[in-house]
């Protein structure tokens, strides 16, 4: 809550001016029913239709000004909630660019999203209707109470006796309520983490035959979130049932002691008017609040949501005193580096004591078995996961020091799982560069053999190629990716096993085409394939997250290891058979 | 030179594809009755909500008329010391003579009720009656409300679970156009938008209304003078609601679309934040983003001005009829009269003040409405023949054959299109054949046909010889293992993942077949084996290793043919010959069908076709066809000149 405090602070002006007009709108609030009980006095004392009708006339006036001041006091707060909701969804998704992948892990898209939907809009209700309320109706309170005493204090002090019985409803009824609908969220979110899941998977789901599971699962899914929504439903509707009640005993007080009053000649019958009509004037918003206490738990609760996702710390960021290069010349060294993700207790260590020294312009290749750490040596190089200090370093500089701007700036990573967004091709391939010519982006994608498939599709470049690519066959994504990367003139390449879909022939082309590439260029190769590596100047091969032997590729096969042993059993079937 | 296209939030004439440009109405009769079988289930609580529609009205004009019975026969006389006045005659005399019959008998009833028990001073007793009248119209307030939103509620749970089981039957390729995001939303924001007209959309307008007309009626009888001067405002405020629905329509749906888009946004970037964070795309984005979302903000302020103007001229219309209600009293009414108009123009202008709120909620819940069932219309392209059988033992058990099958994923479409074009070939039980050939020669795509995601366009695929339409689905999927190339594992555990909750396979079964494919080794490490739990898609393993699981994940599935489309490409040679070992011990009696790029992997297979645009251009096993000097041997040579065996590269 001390966060939404913060948004509120940043409008000094809608707020200030809100509660000015609040004010006013208040004072014409506890004018109108004196002026109702005017008018019947006329009545009541049989005063000439003129002074009737001049009395009626003012009620009208004030009635129309009041309601002009009404309509500023809602339009300013709900403004200025939007304008909250606005600046909070844009601080969140800032936060999410600069949190690091080890989060991304941790963390459910599906959850994600539904703090980024249902609970910005839980707290945009908090701030628009639950503000409002929260604010006016205490303000209206006092100000009737107080219009009411100086007239009859006794029956005053009667009518108002049931409205503290409304902070014990509320806080009963609030727990349960807030307590409901963070399950229900919660159980909005499970579902919808399973239907992506689902979907993602369609194609396994239907190999598999697996719709009768799913189904089932599903269905307990929904059926939990099912009761927990009945709890909240039925929470929600005691609430205001039972403050339904507060004015409902006001006016049965006012009946019974503004009576008793009259008959005995202590007060004038439009008096009676006067107080019932203050009851009714708070009977409104009274029973808005009952709704508005649910609304503020909800959102209450919704903020300790997003709270939770803004306190998470971005583990990497630039250090107070980063360095900005203005070029790197790609030399990378690894020191003793040990690695695990973060979160994963008690799982074999990822990497352990990588020592490596790659000159600047020279090329690593990194091979080994599944699960070895090929991939994660690899992206620890841009830091997209947190490494300890003092045991990575780029062009000699610890890469904790280095700002992220430089570092990533001079890096062009293809990760293994090409990722594309749901936009033309031209805007994939320019990613990294926006304002890349069409000369540029056509070169790049020549280097990564995907022109001739351009010239395919049905609008070349410009062809969108649907959320993550689906448009593209396996091939065309690792290729665009690919050519993601070269469009960046990189100091360091890294590519992770970036061609696996790829044919045999273009692979060869775009083995040829690289190769030009590398000059000049610090390159990091990771493959399960020895083929892929053998033109490094350095192979490291990892097992169990440990460098196992390394060389370039004459000594690896000379030393008869677990390289050697990976390449002969990766030989051409026909080399032992075949004709020669 | 030209710059590339601007920003990725521009919307290309593609993506307006993706857009929820949905016109949202308030009220669409067709969508309604679509809805209805989702509800009709629940008629008995619809019908218990509709009955208590009488009560919840008398209830509402009881506490007025009893505040006026007080004023008028009790507090009045004794403060003046006149008697009571005369009642009003009102419309009530002109009335039919059974109706007005009726109503003095209520008014007779009424007046026993109002006799107080003995040694209760009248006045007390009317308080009393009036907080009984009050507590008995919030019970029957709430139980109106939880009957609903529980009805509400209920139908939307049933509606969620077709959603998903409609969803999984549709055909593969309805999912390479849709978004899952869009999807996810479908089950559950459109859901939860349906719901609320039931608590607070349709059914509450409906009731609402009533509940206007009644008092209004109520009114006209009693006193018809004063009621038809008060109510000289509402055909003003019927123009100002008109005004105001069509101006918010507009501003609600331009919210609606700037919304959905920010979401597909979101969802976007967070699934791809490893790019957009290696290539620095922060700041881009984020000033893609502002403007979304500036956007969506911008709409709003729009419908937050229309809003506000109808609540107070709501609020304005009531205190100006309470000005026209005395005016018009003079020496008239008695303030008993006033009283009732008093409370009961209240009652009548309150449910106008969130009609709003109402309003919005009811257009959104027609827009999702009307999403859902679009969704619930698209037809599965491949169905189930009406009656269709699994074959016992079909004439060929384990043969796959496939006669001149023609195949294009466009429908219509030119020549180009085809994508397999004329492809013949016969397998026979237990042989094992591959396929090869360049990218986008259709080797996937014929697996796609023979696990029957998509229809062949012309010719035929047969399965024991039983062709494939004939085939429940079902059924013929449980014959098939399928290894994919995108490895896609479920949130759980291993075991769970392995076994898919078979019956028959228990945990000594999962690690059996763990041992056959090699993945027991790095399971057995795991701090909780069998039980380790999976992250979503399986991130907490590499690749390789959840290849492995979807290798087991095949063999526990136990079809007959083992189908393995580029399942190895992640795997590095050493496990993949261990894993080679299992697979060869299980292809054994079995039919098996691999693709694959790398020719290693396909070593002693029976027979291999060469695939060359969407044709078998080639055919033998492997020595045959290197002898030939065909396609075959140009790829291999290419393979392996490039991955450097010295001896293929000498040949």
């Amino acid at each position: 809550m001390r966060r939404l405090a913060g948004y509120i602070a940043h409008h000094p002006v809608y707020y200030g001016v809100w509660l000015v007009v609040t004010l006013v709108y208040v004072a014409g609030f506890v004018a109108l029913p004196r002026l109702v009980g005017w008018g019947i006095e006329a009545l009541s004392a049989g005063l000439p239709e003129s002074e009737v009708l001049r009395r009626v006339g003012w009620l009208a006036v004030v009635a129309i000004l009041t309601a002009a001041v009404r309509f500023f006091t809602r339009t300013l707060v709900f403004n200025a909630a939007r304008q909250i909701e606005y600046e909070l969804r844009n601080d969140i998704f800032a936060h999410l660019q600069r949190l690091p992948q080890s989060f991304y892990f941790q963390w459910r898209t599906g959850d994600l999203m539904s703090r980024c939907v249902n609970d910005i809009n839980a707290v945009r209700l908090l701030m628009g209707v639950g503000l409002l309320n929260v604010i006016q109706t205490p303000i209206l309170y006092v100000a009737v109470v107080g219009a009411m005493a100086t007239m009859n204090a006794e029956l005053a002090l009667y009518v108002l006796a049931p409205y503290p019985l409304f902070l014990v409803i509320a806080r009963l009824a609030g727990r349960s309520i807030h307590h409901w609908s963070l399950r229900t969220q919660e159980g909005i979110a499970e579902a919808s983490n399973h239907l992506q899941e689902c979907i993602s998977g369609i194609s396994v789901v239907k190999a598999y035959a697996m719709e009768g599971l799913t189904g089932r699962r599903f269905d307990a899914v929904n059926e939990s979130l099912y009761q927990r929504q009945l709890r909240l439903v039925r929470a929600n509707a005691a609430m205001p049932t039972v403050t339904s009640l507060l004015p409902a005993l006001a006016m049965c007080l006012v009946v019974q002691v503004g009576g008793a009053d009259i008959m005995a000649g202590r007060m004038p019958v439009s008096d009676f008017f006067i107080f019932s009509m203050y009851v009714f004037q708070i009977t409104f918003p009274t029973f808005i609040m009952g709704w508005v206490v649910a609304l503020v738990q909800r959102g209450a609760a919704s903020m300790q949501r997003i709270d939770e996702l803004l306190s998470v710390e971005p583990s990497i960021c630039d250090a107070a005193n980063a360095r900005s290069l203005p070029r790197l010349s790609g030399e990378i060294e690894f020191r003793g580096l040990d690695f695990d993700y973060p979160g994963e207790v008690g799982r074999a260590p990822v990497l352990r004591g990588i020592d490596l020294h790659v000159p600047a312009g020279s090329t690593l290749g990194v091979v080994g078995t599944v699960g070895s750490g090929k991939s994660t040596l690899a992206s620890l190089v841009p830091r997209l996961f947190e490494v300890d200090d003092g045991q990575l370093f780029v062009d000699g500089i610890d890469i904790n020091q280095l700002s992220l701007a430089t570092l990533r700036g001079h890096i062009a990573m293809v990760p293994q799982e090409p990722f594309l967004f749901s936009a033309s091709l031209a805007d994939n391939i320019a990613f990294g560069r926006p304002d890349a010519s069409r000369e540029e982006v056509a070169a790049a994608s020549r280097r990564a053999q995907l022109e001739a498939d351009v010239r395919e599709l049905p609008a070349g470049y410009e062809t969108f190629v649907g959320e993550r690519g689906v448009m593209l066959s396996g091939g065309q994504r690792q290729r665009t990716a690919l050519a993601r990367a070269l469009l960046l003139d990189p100091s360091i390449l890294i590519l992770d096993d970036t061609l696996s879909a790829v044919d045999a022939r273009t692979e060869a082309r775009i083995q040829r085409e690289l190769s030009s590439v590398y000059r000049g260029r610090t390159v990091i190769v990771v493959s399960s394939r020895v083929g892929v590596v053998r033109e490094a100047d350095q192979i490291a091969v990892l097992d169990g997250g440990r460098i196992v032997e390394r060389g370039d590729h004459a000594t690896l096969l000379a030393a008869q290891g677990l390289y050697a042993r990976l390449a002969r059993e990766q030989a051409p079937p026909a080399a032992s058979q075949g004709p020669t | 030179m030209s710059a590339v296209s601007p920003t990725l939030a521009s919307g290309s004439a593609q993506e307006a594809l993706f857009e929820e440009d949905r016109l949202g109405k308030a009220y669409d009769v067709r969508l309604m009755a679509r809805l209805w079988p989702f509800v009709s289930p629940y008629w008995p609580q619809m019908l218990l909500t509709l009955s208590l529609l009488v009560p919840l009205l008398l209830l509402d004009l009881l506490p007025a008329w009893l505040v006026k019975t007080g004023l008028d026969e009790i507090i009045v006389p004794a403060a003046t010391g006149l008697p009571p006045a005369a009642a009003e005659p009102g419309l009530l005399g002109s009335l039919p003579g059974f109706v007005r019959e009726a109503a003095e008998g209520l008014a007779q009833g009424f007046r026993a009720l109002l006799h107080p028990p003995a040694g209760l001073d009248p006045l007390a007793w009317i308080g009393v009656l009036y907080f009984g009248v009050s507590v008995l119209g919030a019970l029957f307030q709430f139980l109106d409300m939880w009957i609903m939103a529980r009805t509400g509620q209920a139908a939307m749970r049933d509606l969620r679970g077709r959603v998903f089981r409609h969803v999984q039957r549709l055909h593969i390729g309805f999912f390479d156009t849709m978004p899952v995001g869009r999807l996810v939303t479908r089950a559950t924001n459109d859901v939860e938008n349906v719901a609320e007209m039931f608590s607070a959309g349709i059914v509450a307008l409906v009731r609402d209304v009533l509940k206007m007309l009644g008092i209004a009626a109520f009114l006209f009888v009693f006193q018809p003078r004063i009621a038809l001067l008060a109510f000289l405002i509402v055909p003003f405020m019927a123009v100002a609601a008109m005004v105001f629905r069509w101006k918010a329509r507009n501003a609600y749906r331009a919210v609606r679309v700037r919304i959905a888009r920010i979401n597909a946004y979101v969802q976007e970037n967070v699934s791809g934040m490893r790019v957009v964070q290696l290539f620095r795309r922060e700041a881009r984005n984020f000033q893609d983003f502002d403007q979304m979302n500036a956007s969506h903000r911008d709409a709003w302020l729009q419908s937050v001005r229309y809003d506000a103007a109808l609540f107070s001229s709501v609020e304005l219309a009531s205190n100006l009829t309470i000005a026209v209600v005395i005016w018009q009293s003079m020496g008239l009414a008695a303030a008993g009269t006033i009283y009732v108009f008093f409370d009961l123009m209240r009652r009548f202008f309150m449910p106008l003040r969130d009609l709003s709120a109402k309003y919005s909620v009811m257009q959104s819940s027609m827009a999702s409405c009307e999403r859902i069932f679009e969704l619930m219309d698209e037809e599965p392209e491949v169905q189930d023949r009406p009656g269709a059988v699994a074959p016992h033992r079909g004439p060929q058990p384990g043969s796959v054959e496939f006669r001149n099958v023609w195949f294009r994923y466009a429908k219509g479409g030119d020549e180009a299109d085809w994508v397999l074009r004329d492809v013949s070939f016969r397998v026979e039980p237990g042989e094992r054949v591959a396929f090869v050939g360049a990218t986008g020669a259709g080797k996937t795509t014929l697996i796609k046909l023979l696990t029957r995601l998509y229809d062949t366009t012309r010719g035929e695929i047969t399965i024991d010889g039983v062709e494939l339409r004939d085939w429940p689905q079902e059924a013929l999927r449980r014959r098939i293992s399928l290894v994919l190339q995108d490895v896609f594992l479920f949130t759980g555990s291993i075991h769970e993942n392995i076994g898919l909750e078979r019956p028959g396979i228990d945990a000594e079964a999962v690690e059996r077949i763990a041992r056959v494919v090699q993945a027991h080794g790095f399971v057995a490490g795991l701090p909780r084996g069998y039980a380790e739990p999976l992250r979503e898609r399986g991130q907490n393993f590499s690749l390789g290793q959840r290849q492995l699981l979807s290798f087991a994940r095949a063999l526990a599935h136990g079809g007959d043919i083992l189908i393995l489309d580029e399942a190895t490409s992640s795997i590095d040679a050493e496990t993949e010959s261990q894993v080679q070992q299992g697979i060869h011990a299980l292809m054994t009696g079995h039919t098996a069908l691999v693709v694959a790029h790398r020719l290693s992997t396909i070593r002693d297979v029976d027979r291999i076709y060469v695939l060359d645009h969407g044709r078998i251009v080639e055919a033998g096993n492997h020595s045959t066809l290197l002898a030939r000097d065909g396609t075959y041997r140009a790829l291999y040579r290419l393979q392996y000149s490039q991955q450097g065996d010295p001896a293929a590269a000498a040949r």
